[in-house]
């Protein structure tokens, strides 16, 4: 035990993980209401487009509120993971100029920083949804599959944004816009299964149409989600966390001197 | 990774063959070497160049130079943070850190939870920092302050929690830029006698400074960088008289 924790993989991980658990206290303690902000934030952004999309439609069906919640909070991890970890090397000049560490470090604590605070909020929405609507069923079991799914290409992403974003500052504007196209193609607003066949395999070319989906089928409709594609999904988020990790590794000595 | 113009060897004690020649006394090796930073367009710059040097085992070199010489980017080779764009820097398996203050420092986080993330960042294992911890805080004289934020530290403060956890990481090589000067005067005798017990405990240090104060007090060897090369090394009252009449 003692011998995986004093190997080189062992230290970083060890690393990462306080990292992640610094940065979250320090966060906590930066404003006066702490970990509340950790809830009410999203909880804003949520009630922006709830009011827009549930009370401006007067024709919004049933169960949309659920619906619309269960896809914007799936997205927000992606959003915050992706745009937060496309800047952590970029930010970090002075550090990694002056201890040497592997990159990797800095985009790996940030996804797992968001991943966390990703999951509190889930968790709340789950125990919402289980109390007012969608009863815990059998097909929840789906679920942990599904976060796994989405968080394999959300980390996968974020690392390529932060590996590449130093050598490319620009791409960070590109990044958000490329975010924000992808958010309305996503089917956070509508439902991919109402279109004609012809089109709905166009917006499945989305992954997070397909996350997205997972979670809806078993949270809110009691069915299995489609494992294949998730599958494919799981593929190339595995391919993204591969090449994410290969270009952090390879251009790690080349990151302390693009930041002069 | 070891690519060929930055080569990690294996520490002597892993290697029998050396033990029986006895251990090598150069710990780090700069053959050749050059640094390039791009500038703008296709135009680039040389911070450092042809330059060679060989760190050796329990010494205290002290480096000197003006500004824009090349110090921190040679400093930044030996600490293994870049890697030459010519020549080699050899080092013969041993673990180098840059001193640096406050770098990665949390405002918000209080001394003790900073002192273990930068432990960490040194190379230090959990266990490692928290065990070390007491002898970080009180060597670091904080008091009643460990716990509060960072941010209500002075700068003689944070100078000294950065100073004690690179202290206690421990490494063969300790790197410092300029810092002796950042602290009051109280700690600059403290971290002195630390550097002193390292240079006893067969320790090595290298030591940038613009002052002649601490390379003549604390190092055994300098060198002169000017203009990314080395100009001249030898003992320090030496460099210095020579540092001096040429500025």
């Amino acid at each position: 035990m003692t011998r995986v924790l004093e190997s080189r993989a062992g230290r970083l991980v060890a690393l990462v993980a306080y990292k992640a658990y610094a940065d979250l206290k320090a966060e906590a303690a930066r404003t006066h209401v702490g970990v509340a902000w950790w809830f009410l934030e999203p909880l804003m952004s949520m009630a922006v487009y709830f009011a827009v999309f549930s009370i401006g439609l007067r024709n919004a069906p049933e169960n949309y509120v659920s619906f619309l919640l269960v896809g914007l909070v799936a997205w927000r991890w992606l959003q915050t993971a992706v745009v937060h970890g496309s800047a952590t090397i970029s930010s970090s000049s002075n550090l990694i100029q002056q201890v040497k560490f592997p990159a990797i470090l800095l985009p790996l604590a940030s996804f797992l920083f968001n991943t966390f605070k990703f999951s509190i909020v889930f968790a709340t929405l789950l125990i919402y949804l289980a109390w007012t609507e969608a009863p815990m069923g059998q097909h929840w079991l789906a679920l942990p599959a599904v976060f796994a799914v989405q968080g394999f290409g959300v980390c996968g992403l974020a690392l390529l944004a932060a590996g590449l974003t130093p050598f490319l500052p620009d791409l960070r504007l590109v990044i958000q816009n490329l975010l924000r196209l992808a958010f309305f193609l996503s089917g956070v607003f509508y439902d991919v299964e109402a279109f004609p066949s012809e089109v709905r395999d166009y917006f499945r070319l989305n992954p997070m149409t397909v996350v997205i989906e997972a979670y809806r089928e078993a949270i809110l409709e009691a069915r299995w989600p489609d494992w294949g594609h998730l599958a494919l999904v799981a593929a190339a988020g595995a391919g993204g966390l591969v090449l994410g990790a290969w270009l952090l590794f390879r251009f790690d000595h080349v990151y302390p001197k693009l930041q002069n | 990774m070891s690519t060929p113009n930055c080569r990690i060897e294996r520490p002597p004690e892993a290697d029998p063959e050396l033990l029986r020649k006895g251990r090598p006394s150069r710990v780090i090796e700069l053959k050749g070497v050059g640094l390039r930073y791009q500038l703008r367009g296709k135009q680039s710059f040389w911070a450092l160049r042809d330059l060679n040097l060989s760190i050796r085992r329990g010494e205290t070199l002290g480096v000197i130079g003006r500004n824009g010489a090349g110090k921190t980017s040679l400093l930044r080779i030996l600490a293994g943070i870049l890697r030459p764009d010519e020549g080699v820097c050899i080092n013969h398996g041993r673990q180098t850190t840059l001193l640096s203050l406050k770098a990665g420092f949390l405002q918000n986080l209080s001394g003790r939870q900073n002192a273990t993330l930068n432990g960490m960042l040194l190379g230090m294992t959990w266990g490692q920092v928290r065990r070390a911890l007491d002898g970080i805080v009180s060597f670091a004289d904080l008091g009643e302050f460990v716990d509060q934020p960072i941010r209500t530290y002075s700068s003689g403060m944070l100078a000294r929690l950065g100073f004690a956890v690179a202290v206690h990481a421990d490494p063969d090589v300790l790197l410092i830029d300029e810092t002796l000067g950042v602290g009051d005067l109280d700690f600059l005798r403290k971290s002195q006698s630390a550097m002193k017990e390292k240079i006893r405990s067969n320790k090595t240090v290298v030591l940038v400074s613009h002052q002649a104060k601490p390379i003549r007090q604390l190092c055994d060897r300098a060198v002169w960088i000017d203009q990314g090369k080395l100009r001249q090394e030898g003992l320090p009252e030496e460099i210095l008289r020579a540092f001096a009449q040429s500025s």
